[in-house]
């Protein structure tokens, strides 16, 4: 039975319509994530020299058994954040005759396929056989090994236990974000515990006495089987699956876009969807991230003027970046309604240009307080500010013209390839190279204001352009739309 | 009112659509009936200027819907749940529908009392999605949008299917209101040849792409109906 599950587990995996059917896709997504992989493994490699410069006064097993339980730590938080839940799957199967014990194993086993079982590994093997078998000889490095499986398991299971419970009660995930902060602030801030000592107190004993490693296993089978228990007894569709218990969902309007007329209740629909999908919520959330971005580039001296253009740039833009980038495959659940309603499309572009202008206006509003680093800061903000409203969402609507493929709202957006194709990749080109290609050559002749102005420029001559940019991507919408509708209707 | 010429849609090398000449009269109330693949929903959806014909033409009051968006002003269709907004609530959809046209708030909700009983209860202020509703409950919402246009053609593909049985009575009786009284041109298909034998004038019969029967309803048409998919079962 398990062998058929992973037959169709692979099959699911090359037959997918958004692993790409195009190679090019693939190819470049492979590379993106070997690359990623070959960063992991490289940072493994040279672990020694780094704990020998961060910690010059400890022995560098001891620093290195200080780190570890951070790295899980951490492990843990960033696995709540991203993992997602392997539980629709087990829909086809539920009715079928097939014993609840095989399926939970099935998708016990499902969940472990993660990039997040294998970078500790990456990450801390090379060390181990560098240095710990080394010196501590074989059994030694093969009790690390399997203390960080332990480990592994014990946090890939974990995260995926507390995400189920919170799926019917959704304070248990607040409850336990609130605990892995405190925890970390009593190390970092109120230093009542240290995990540094906790972390080396377990490892150390490890060195000496290899027994030790059957903690963590033993951790993590427990809450292997805890999870086992909790999903054999909650083996419904409504509870495993990610959408919540729904609240009264109530009609909202946002008053002041009637006074656009029907572009703005176009704008109005968008916020709507924007705000009640977990994927483009997540765009929106990025965007807010995104404006801290300056803290880590302005704090410090070595990074130059050009980051300023460069924080300008994302900090201002990062939305029509990251959700322009799928336009109009948002919409692709309903566009067989748009196209045979009312909608005239241009009203339709101007709804675009409206919904990002506003955005970007916002953020830049919001970034007005690094002005704390100088006002020139703001003074770049708002050039690339312009540059973004004029240009940038341009080339965005230019390749969503492109863009055939279908996005699924309800799925969450990391670690999600699907909408990714080759419009997306090119598109990244254009929008964040072609500022530096004006900026530089001023910069290098120290004329960088000049530089800024000009870009500031071409900004604004976009913006008064809007009228004639519309017709031209109306009219270029009008041959590919049959594609495009073609495309979104494909699930 | 609207008009097939040679229209024709090839999928990998198979014609799925292959009419040479249709015509539908305005009032009148065409029912489009045919096995699974037999090309009802795609010519749907070259009336609807949503595919690219391989060739052909299809006119809308003597235009073609290819090359006018005219027809968008009379016609209003309600083909599956992709034609509904399925983030909003319903109440919020109709809103924008009506908005399209013109019709302010007040106007929409005094066109929704009037399909209270066709709710049943179970769209409006319900605090839901749309994609939180039943398939049933969103053609409710699908067919009320259509008909909150007040549209001159009304195209439904399979409004019956997911729909309770009170509903498929209401949904009849509105039909034929709707032609017979405002003189609306309908296009309906179904896979249940009682339903559209009961609601419709003229039953145009689709098997691989091709309209092979067109006739007008009478006492015998559903025996005459049955008859052909009984004997194209044998047939197979």
């Amino acid at each position: 039975m398990v062998s058929t599950f992973i037959q169709h587990e692979l099959k699911l995996f090359w037959r997918s319509k958004n692993s790409g059917k195009n190679l090019a896709i693939r190819i470049i997504m492979g590379i993106m994530i070997l690359y990623l992989m070959a960063c992991f493994l490289l940072l493994g490699f040279i672990l020694d020299k780094i704990l020998e410069k961060a910690f010059p006064t400890d022995n560098l097993i001891k620093a290195f058994s200080g780190i570890l339980l951070y790295y899980f730590l951490f492990d843990l938080l960033s696995r709540f954040q991203l993992q997602e839940l392997p539980t629709l799957k087990v829909q086809p199967y539920l009715h079928l005759p097939i014993k609840k014990n095989t399926i939970i194993r099935y998708l016990s086993f499902a969940s472990l396929q993660s990039f997040f079982n294998l970078t500790p590994y990456i990450l801390f093997c090379p060390f181990i056989f560098k240095v710990i078998l080394h010196q501590n000889g074989g059994a030694i490095a093969w009790a690390f090994i399997f203390a960080i499986t332990g480990f592994t398991v014990f946090n890939n299971y974990l995260s995926l236990y507390i995400k189920r419970r919170s799926n019917l009660n959704g304070w248990v995930s607040v409850g336990f974000a609130i605990f892995l902060v405190l925890l970390i602030m009593c190390d970092y801030v109120w230093h009542i515990i240290s995990f540094k000592t906790l972390s080396f107190l377990y490892f150390g004993h490890l060195l000496t006495q290899p027994v030790w490693v059957f903690l963590p296993l033993v951790m993590g089978f427990a809450i292997y089987y805890v999870n086992f228990l909790y999903l054999k007894q909650n083996l419904y569709l409504e509870e495993l699956g990610s959408q919540k218990k729904s609240a009264y969902k109530s009609s909202t309007e946002i008053p002041f876009l009637s006074a656009f007329g029907k572009v703005g209740d176009l704008m109005a629909n968008e916020i709507k969807l924007i705000l009640r999908n977990k994927r483009s919520k997540s765009a929106l959330t990025m965007c807010t991230i995104m404006l801290f971005y300056g803290l880590i580039f302005y704090t410090n001296k070595i990074y130059g003027d050009g980051w300023k253009v460069f924080c300008g740039m994302f900090m201002t833009g990062i939305f029509i970046i990251s959700y322009g980038q799928f336009l109009y495959g948002w919409q692709a659940a309903h566009f067989d309604g748009i196209l045979v309603s009312k909608v005239n499309f241009r009203d339709f572009l101007k709804g675009k240009y409206l919904l990002f202008t506003g955005i970007s206006t916002v953020a830049f509003v919001l970034t007005t307080p690094y002005a704390f680093f100088g006002w020139h800061v703001v003074f770049v903000h708002f050039m690339m500010y312009l540059w973004n409203i004029g240009i940038s969402i341009t080339i965005v609507l230019f390749f969503a013209n492109r863009n055939y493929k279908r996005i699924d709202l309800s799925k969450g957006a990391s670690f999600n390839w699907e909408g990714v194709g080759a419009t997306q990749m090119l598109l990244g080109f254009p929008l964040i190279i072609t500022p530096f290609i004006i900026y530089w050559p001023f910069a290098w002749l120290g004329h960088a204001d000049i530089g800024l102005l000009i870009i500031g420029g071409c900004g604004v001559l976009f913006i008064l352009m809007r009228p004639y940019w519309i017709k031209k991507l109306e009219a270029d919408f009008y041959t590919k739309k049959y594609k495009i509708a073609e495309g979104f209707r494909n699930k | 009112m609207i008009e097939i010429k040679d229209l024709k849609k090839v999928y990998a090398g198979v014609a799925v659509v292959n009419v040479p000449h249709l015509e539908i009269r305005k009032g009148e109330s065409v029912g489009l009936i045919g096995n699974n693949g037999a090309g009802k929903t795609t010519i749907f959806r070259m009336m609807l200027d949503l595919i690219r014909p391989e060739s052909g033409e299809v006119l809308s009051k003597g235009e073609n819907v290819a090359h006018s968006e005219n027809w968008k002003n009379y016609t209003a269709a309600y083909l599956d749940e992709g034609f509904l907004i399925d983030y909003l609530t319903p109440e919020e959809y109709f809103y924008f529908v009506g908005g399209l046209h013109n019709q302010t708030r007040a106007h929409v909700d005094d066109f929704l009392s009037g399909y209270t009983e066709f709710f049943n209860g179970e769209i409006l202020k319900k605090g839901k999605y749309i994609r939180d509703l039943s398939k049933g409950n969103q053609c409710k919402v699908g067919v009320v949008a259509c008909l909150l246009q007040s549209p001159e053609m009304l195209m439904l593909d399979e409004p019956f299917a997911n729909i309770d049985p009170s509903t498929q009575i209401r949904l009849k009786g509105l039909l034929k209101d709707l032609t017979k009284n405002q003189g609306m041109t309908t296009l309906v298909s179904s896979h249940d040849l009682s339903h559209v034998t009961e609601v419709c004038d003229r039953i145009l019969l689709m098997e691989k792409g091709k309209i092979i029967k067109d006739i007008t309803t009478n006492a015998s048409t559903l025996k005459e109906l049955e008859e052909y998919f009984t004997v194209g079962m044998t047939a197979e």
